[in-house]
């Protein structure tokens, strides 16, 4: 189940993984990559948001620069010479492909590290645009955001489609995922919501959780061993093979009616 | 006397030279049938041949002339075709050079930069740096095998500027031989570079201060850019 609040303009889908802290956000995002990598979708653009970089890492992604660091360099360009608006912008289109990593049909995208101090309002809007102008050419875009509500508040994630909010079952995660949703609902222009449970025990855990709060279950993901045992040796969940969570997060978000209705 | 007298000259000497030596052919002009589509993206897998890689020499130059300099519609192409090529990854120089009338230089700059911009074709992925000159290319393997040369690019690329009303010629020079053959061009490119770039001062500040400015030599050198500048701020003086 999933709430649907009407359609965007494009047929593009941008799906922005939100939480608290801890939730395990991180291997959700890393699952739904795996799920997507090779899987005759056509192109998809993982965006590794929260500053923490852990998808990189479970991805094995470890991007030279970041969009960060493009910022960065622009802004040093731009003291260095003459520009107008328009170069600019084709600046930042072309470092932004620059930094792409593919493989197959998925890109990957660092953020990176929080900005630096200093007012860059024309250049932060033209890396969001950049980041939405590229997300427009793959078929499916996942961000894997910063957690909390701070993301959505600077409208980073104007474009996202499919909100796909991330619980354990703590209730206070719960509470965090009620609070992203209200926020999003001002800054986002969403088509989709739904709330996962994560490291759930079974889904009576997961339904009762999700009775205490209104917004819809998609699903629930168990505790996994091979999961677990991907984390620890560091190994890239894109060679993942078949196991509960993955299955569950299949079934929860690439076959119900979030992602493919 | 226009702005680019010099880099054109140099270009020219260029081009004559590789005619010369036998490394370069011609291709006409042909009209193209434009099929639009956004700024493409094309991942490495879609990738049937890619030029002017960031790790790769590349240029891309627009230079515009009011006399009667450019051959128009002549495409020159030094180096392997794009189906021909046998690496996967070739060194790029894209030269633009477009005869016409121009009354405002700036205006004319940005019309026939925003032109190239647009040209949109499908299965070609082009990205530019303008503050390098570097112009990174993909070309997707379907379009590779469906004929995309660079005569259908440079088509494009005559037939997107034409529209243009001030514009009268368009000559395009592609160079994907080698990375020496596309440094043999440093020369004129640096001097286009200053160029715009102290004309994009002059338009975007309006700071007419010479002794501050950094684009000093390069208005010393190239007497248009004088000229403008002084014809600027009378204009700007008449609206005080």
């Amino acid at each position: 189940m999933s709430e649907d609040v009407g359609e965007t303009a494009s047929s593009a889908k941008v799906i922005a993984v939100c939480g608290k802290g801890g939730v395990g956000k991180t291997t959700i995002s890393a699952l739904i990559s795996r799920l997507l990598y090779e899987d005759g979708r056509g192109k998809v653009l993982v965006v590794d948001a929260d500053p923490a970089v852990g998808l990189g890492m479970a991805l094995n992604r470890f991007p030279e620069r970041t969009v960060n660091d493009v910022r960065k360099e622009i802004i040093g360009s731009v003291r260095e010479r003459s520009t107008d608006s328009v170069d600019l912008a084709a600046s930042v289109d072309y470092k932004m492909m620059e930094i792409v990593m593919d493989s197959g049909n998925l890109g990957f995208l660092s953020v990176g590290r929080p900005e630096e101090e200093g007012c860059y309002c024309q250049l932060n809007t033209l890396l969001r645009e950049a980041i939405e102008s590229l997300s427009a050419h793959f078929e499916v875009t996942l961000i894997d955001a910063e957690a909390g509500v701070e993301q959505i508040n600077r409208r980073v994630m104007r474009s996202v489609t499919h909100l796909l909010l991330v619980s354990d079952t703590a209730l206070k995660a719960v509470r965090v995922a009620e609070s992203i949703r209200k926020v999003a609902a001002d800054a986002v222009n969403y088509s989709k919501m739904g709330l996962l449970v994560n490291r759930a025990r079974d889904e009576e855990e997961a339904l009762h959780l999700s009775s205490r709060s209104d917004l819809p279950l998609l699903g629930w993901i168990p505790e996994d061993e091979t999961v677990r045992e991907f984390d620890s040796e560091a190994r890239s969940f894109l060679e993942l093979p078949s196991c509960p969570a993955l299955e569950a997060v299949r079934s929860s978000v690439l076959q119900s009616g979030f992602l493919s209705g | 006397m226009g702005l680019f007298d010099q880099p054109l000259a140099e270009i020219r000497d260029y081009i004559d030279g590789k005619y010369g030596e036998g490394s370069a052919q011609e291709f006409p002009f042909t009209p193209v049938i434009p099929r639009a589509e956004g700024a493409q993206v094309i991942l490495s897998e879609d990738t049937g041949l890619e030029l002017g890689n960031p790790g790769m020499p590349s240029r891309t130059l627009l230079l515009w002339d009011a006399g009667e300099s450019v051959r128009d519609g002549r495409i020159t192409l030094v180096g392997p075709d794009f189906p021909a090529a046998s690496a996967s990854s070739l060194p790029f120089a894209q030269i633009l050079m477009v005869g016409g009338d121009f009354s405002d230089e700036y205006d004319c700059y940005r019309d026939l930069r925003d032109a190239t911009y647009n040209v949109r074709l499908r299965g070609f992925m082009t990205r530019v740096f303008p503050g390098r000159q570097s112009i990174w290319c993909r070309v997707s393997k379907e379009a590779l095998a469906g004929g995309f040369s660079a005569q259908v690019l440079g088509s494009s690329l005559i037939q997107a500027l034409k529209k243009l009303d001030f514009v009268r010629s368009v000559e395009v020079l592609f160079v994907t031989s080698s990375r020496e053959e596309v440094e043999e061009l440093s020369g004129p490119a640096d001097k286009v570079l200053d160029i715009v770039e102290a004309l994009i001062k002059m338009y975007e500040e309006m700071n007419f201060d010479c002794e501050e400015c950094e684009y000093v030599d390069v208005c010393d050198e190239v007497v248009e850019l004088r000229q403008i500048r002084d014809k600027l701020k009378a204009e700007r003086e008449g609206d005080e």
